[in-house]
Formats: structure tokens, C-alpha cells, sequence
């Protein structure tokens, strides 16, 4: 066998590999579970209530105020490595996430003048 | 210890964020004047274009964050492209924006916010630049897809255009962390010093992996099942769009990653480009045939026009020169001109029909012979017909193809040369149905296209044209983009 053809060995291999992982995470399931089928069991398990009829209450605004949290989400994210290099970085590291905020604070304005923030 | 950063060279992407910034404040606090934004960023854009030149002109080649960013004439070169893509995709998207019941503002900065991600992505030589240059291209069409929000079919486009886009960012990802376990490093220079030891088999999954997620983005068969219900769902600017600017996008990433990362592997991707390419342009073309609405069929076309760039990509290995890597930025550059400019007279011409079904341009040779001739030269250069700019697209390709020599490569060729063949079929029913058939009853309300949509058909019939007339024009900058590397 070739070079060429062991190196696409190795792609048909890990192919292999995971749909026999697939098939014998199923397969040992399927053996060692005991089986007593009721009807209850067959509808789609939604966190307790009923899938089906019962629509939830929530209020699609909190959905636009999930979003915004991301907003402030990604700030964090960024400014806690920031803080830890920012004795070397000095003026110059100030100066770029003072630009990053006001960036990201672009989207909180989109969102106050498009009138997101009202809760009416 | 400031990290070193040459503004000159990054001056593209901060007149282009500029941009962005100044088209959404513009867009909240003066909503009363709703071109002011299109012609904001359409200034921006063009902005942009001065620094690529000057940069050109000045030609030191500049490696900025540990060489993970890089502006040299590669880079430039499709800078370029993509700004100039973009200036004509704003210019056909001034009438459909403003006519449709869409939010105006919004749709210029998510398009321009994409651009941003291309023009990154020209000089990004680590996998992780290239990862987040990708996020910033299609993140934004993933909305743009979806902006005829009242219409299900936009929805469903956006849908399967994200649900597809995560999946191929997943798998993409996979590989890139194989890569970065097995070389020990994202920066696409020390992938390269890796692969030419001696790697492990496993190593070629990785470059599997990776190559199929981008396949996924250039929407090579058999990664292609999101692209024709996506382009023919979303708004007709945004499609135009999506099949020149993104999918060229898709194809510098490919290229930055094979020819900077993966080139001493050849054995592992040459294999798997060689089918992705036989397979987009056979499939492609042959779901062409059967197509009755014409954004469809260019779906197809693009995905067949895809294998073909894949082409000279299939063979890049065995080429010495850099003749392979020259007829890629060769052919997306005439590509980007053809399509763009058939795109733009279908725009045209279904704001009188508001129609796309290729029945709908039956005898548009006696209702309106300045656009139905504008079409037949675009078709007949997508199908590569001399004198015009096609047939040196697919010249470029023969060229790389004989350069190598290998007989995979003349196999390729033969296939190529075969769709080029079934190709010529469906393009040419269009023109057929334009000159030869009966025009349809004659629909109501017509809406004139603008200047601007006129400029756009201009700009791209005259590169289309003259560059078939003078291909040297590309040739030379193709070279240009390569003479270093």
C-alpha cells in the first residue's frame, strides 16, 4: 500500500470510529435498558409541561434584552485579560479599549433609539 | 512592549470601520434622510480603494501581530477585488432597497460589515485571523439572506444559510484544533514548516476537516444543498452578493491555507480538491440544465463556475510556477465581473416583469434590446466564448492544468473541458429564448432601473469586454499579486 492511500486510510478510519461509537452507544442502551412501553413515555419531554397546546407566557422583550446583555457579556469577556496586561500596554492599551467599548456601546445606542428600551 | 502596528497598511480596514460607524449613527439620528446613507457608504467604500493603491504603489510588504496579519501584493490584489465587488453590489442594491419594505440603514452596515471581514481576510495568514475574518463575512449575510422578512422564502434561506454556516464553522473548527495539536501553533507559516517533516497519517483528517468546511462556504457538490434555495429566497442584491463576494471570499481562504499551510501535504488535499472539483462542476452543471427560473440556474452555474476555480486549487502541488495560484485570482476576477453583471440585467429587467422565470425573458430582444444584449454577453461569457472576458478564465485554468502534467490533472482537464461543453447549453437557451421566442403579455407597472443600476451593468460589461479583448490587463496583475511568493 502506498504512502498516498495510508494517509486516507486514516480519514476512513476515524469515520469508522465514529459511527461505531454512535452504534455502540445506542447498541448497549438498547441491550441493557429494561423495556416497558406506556403511552406517557412516548411524548416529546419538553422540561415537564405539555408539549403540545401549552404555549409559554414569556414576553418576546426579554429575548431583545437577552441580546443586549451579550452587549456587555462580550465587554467582560474582553476587559479581564485586559486588565491583567495593561501595566505593560500603558497609554496605548487605554486608548484601544477605550475605542472598543465606545463600539460595542454603539449597539446599546442602536437599541435606545430604535426604542428597544421602552417597556410599554 | 506596544505591539507595532503600521496604520498605513490597516488603513483599508479603518476607513471601512469608519465607515460602518458613521452609516449607523447617520441611519439613528438623521432618519429623515434615507439616501444619505447609501451614499455614505458607497464613499466609504471607494475611500477605501485609495490606500489598497497607494500601498501598491509603494510595494514594501508589511507583517503586523506576529505575522498573523500580513499586506502584501496577494493581499492587495484582493483587497481590491473585493472593494470594487462591493462598490457594484451597493450600486444594484440602491433601487431594490429602497423600493422594498425594508429597514435602509441597517442593510448598508451589515454589507459593509462583511466587506470588512473580506478585505481581512486577504491578509490573514493564522488560523485564527482567518477564522474570525470568515465569522465577520458571513455572519452579516446571514441576516442579509433573511431581509425580505414578510416572505418565507427569504426566511428559509436565512435558516438554512445559518444552519448550514454554523455546521461548516463546526467542522472547520475540528480541524483547525487537529491542526494546531499537531503543529503545535496557528500561524500558517509554522503549519507549513510542520508538514514538511514528516506527519502523522492523522494529520490528513485534519486537512480533511478543514477543507471540507471550507467547502462548505464555496458550496462545492457535495456541500452544496443550502445554495440554491438560499440564493433564490434572499433579495436579488443580497444573492449577487452572496455568489460573487462571499464565495470569492471562501475560495482567498482556501487558497491562503493551502498555498501559506498545507502545500507540503499535497498528497493529503490535492485528492480531495480533485473530487470536490470534478463533482461541483458536473453536478453543478448538469442541475443547470434543468432549471427554469434564471436565479436558480445561476445558482447552479455558480456552483459549477466554483468547480472550475477549484480546478487550477486540484492541481497546485505539481505546478511549479505560480501559474496555478494565478489562474484562481484570474478567473474570480472575471467571474466577479460576468456574474455580477448578469445579475444586475436580471435586476433590471424584473423590476418590468417582476419576474425571474427564464420564460419571463422570452423575446426581451424586441421589448428592450440594450439589456437582453447585455445578457446574451454575459452568458456567453459565463459560457466562455471568445472575445469575451470568460474564455481567459477558463484559458488560465487549461494553462495550470498543462503546467502540471500529472495524469490527474489531464483527466480534471478533460472533465472541465466536457462541462464546459454542457455548459454552453443552458447559457445559451437563455440568449435563445431572448432574440427567438415570443415575448409574454406585458405585465403592469413597470419600475424604471436607476443610474445606479445602469452604472453597475456598465462598469462590469466594459471589464467584461475589454479584458476579453486585452487579457493582458488581469494577467499582469495576476502576476503582480504572485511575483514574491
Amino acid at each position: 500500500m502506498t504512502e498516498f492511500y495510508r494517509e486516507y486510510l486514516a480519514v476512513a478510519v476515524l469515520i469508522g470510529a465514529a459511527l461505531a461509537l454512535v452504534g455502540l452507544m445506542l447498541g448497549v442502551g438498547k441491550l441493557i435498558r429494561p423495556v416497558r412501553p406506556q403511552a406517557d413515555k412516548y411524548i416529546t419531554y419538553e422540561a415537564g409541561s405539555d408539549p403540545v397546546g401549552g404555549w409559554g407566557q414569556s414576553n418576546v422583550r426579554y429575548y431583545v434584552y437577552a441580546l443586549l446583555f451579550v452587549i456587555f457579556d462580550v465587554e467582560a469577556v474582553f476587559i479581564f485579560p485586559w486588565a491583567v496586561g495593561l501595566e505593560p500596554l500603558g497609554i496605548f492599551g487605554l486608548v484601544e479599549m477605550v475605542v472598543f467599548i465606545l463600539i460595542l456601546v454603539l449597539g446599546l445606542v442602536y437599541a435606545w433609539r430604535k426604542g428597544v428600551l421602552r417597556w410599554a | 512592549m506596544n505591539p507595532v502596528i503600521d496604520y498605513h497598511a490597516l488603513a483599508p480596514e479603518i476607513v471601512l470601520s469608519v465607515t460602518i460607524i458613521l452609516c449607523l449613527l447617520v441611519d439613528l439620528f438623521i432618519p429623515d434622510r434615507p439616501r444619505l446613507v447609501p451614499q455614505l457608504a458607497s464613499l466609504g467604500v471607494l475611500a477605501a480603494i485609495i490606500p489598497v493603491l497607494t500601498l501598491a504603489v509603494s510595494g514594501t510588504d508589511v507583517s503586523m501581530f506576529g505575522g498573523a496579519f500580513v499586506v502584501d501584493n496577494y493581499a492587495l490584489a484582493f483587497d481590491g477585488l473585493f472593494l470594487v465587488v462591493a462598490y457594484i453590489t451597493l450600486l444594484v442594491s440602491f433601487d431594490e432597497i429602497a423600493d422594498g419594505d425594508y429597514y435602509g440603514g441597517e442593510y448598508y452596515v451589515l454589507l459593509l460589515t462583511s466587506v470588512l471581514g473580506m478585505v481581512m481576510m486577504a491578509s490573514s495568514r493564522d488560523l485564527v485571523s482567518i477564522f474570525i475574518a470568515l465569522e465577520t463575512i458571513s455572519i452579516p449575510t446571514f441576516v442579509l439572506a433573511g431581509w425580505r422578512k414578510h416572505d418565507t422564502k427569504s426566511n428559509e434561506a436565512a435558516i438554512k444559510y445559518f444552519l448550514i454556516g454554523v455546521l461548516s464553522s463546526a467542522v472547520m473548527l475540528y480541524g483547525m484544533s487537529l491542526i494546531f495539536g499537531f503543529a503545535n501553533g496557528t500561524k500558517l507559516s509554522v503549519i507549513s514548516e510542520y508538514s514538511a517533516g514528516s506527519p502523522p497519517a492523522l494529520f490528513a483528517v485534519a486537512i480533511f476537516l478543514t477543507i471540507v468546511g471550507f467547502a462548505f462556504k464555496v458550496s462545492a457538490v457535495p456541500f452544496h444543498f443550502w445554495a440554491p434555495d438560499t440564493y433564490e429566497g434572499a433579495p436579488l442584491p443580497v444573492t449577487a452578493f452572496l455568489s460573487v463576494a462571499s464565495k470569492a471570499a471562501g475560495f482567498v481562504a482556501l487558497l491562503t491555507i493551502i498555498r501559506f499551510g498545507f502545500f507540503n501535504s499535497s498528497d493529503s488535499w490535492q485528492p480531495l480538491i480533485w473530487v470536490l472539483a470534478a463533482a461541483s462542476m458536473t453536478f453543478g452543471n448538469l442541475a443547470a440544465l434543468r432549471q427554469t427560473n434564471i436565479v436558480r440556474m445561476l445558482a447552479y452555474s455558480s456552483i459549477a463556475q466554483g468547480g472550475f476555480i477549484l480546478v487550477p486549487l486540484a492541481v497546485a502541488g505539481d505546478v511549479s510556477g505560480p501559474s496555478a495560484w494565478e489562474a484562481v485570482l484570474v478567473y474570480l476576477m472575471i467571474y466577479a465581473a460576468m456574474n455580477l453583471g448578469a445579475f444586475a440585467v436580471v435586476m433590471a429587467v424584473s423590476r418590468r416583469t417582476h419576474s425571474t422565470e427564464i420564460s419571463s425573458f422570452a423575446g426581451l430582444g424586441r421589448v428592450d434590446s440594450v439589456n437582453a444584449v447585455m445578457l446574451s454577453l454575459f452568458m456567453f461569457s459565463l459560457a466562455g466564448i471568445p472575445p469575451l472576458a470568460g474564455w481567459f478564465a477558463k484559458f488560465v485554468i487549461f494553462r495550470a492544468v498543462f503546467d502540471a502534467g500529472t495524469t490527474a490533472a489531464v483527466v480534471l482537464g478533460v472533465i472541465a473541458a466536457l462541462n464546459a461543453v454542457v455548459a454552453f447549453f443552458y447559457y445559451s437557451n437563455v440568449v435563445r429564448r431572448m432574440w427567438f421566442d415570443e415575448a409574454p403579455e406585458v405585465v403592469s407597472s413597470p419600475r424604471p432601473a436607476s443610474v445606479a443600476l445602469t452604472l453597475a451593468i456598465g462598469i462590469t460589461v466594459v471589464v467584461v469586454v475589454v479584458v476579453g479583448v486585452y487579457p493582458e490587463v488581469f494577467a499582469r496583475l495576476g502576476q503582480l499579486a504572485f511575483a514574491s511568493g
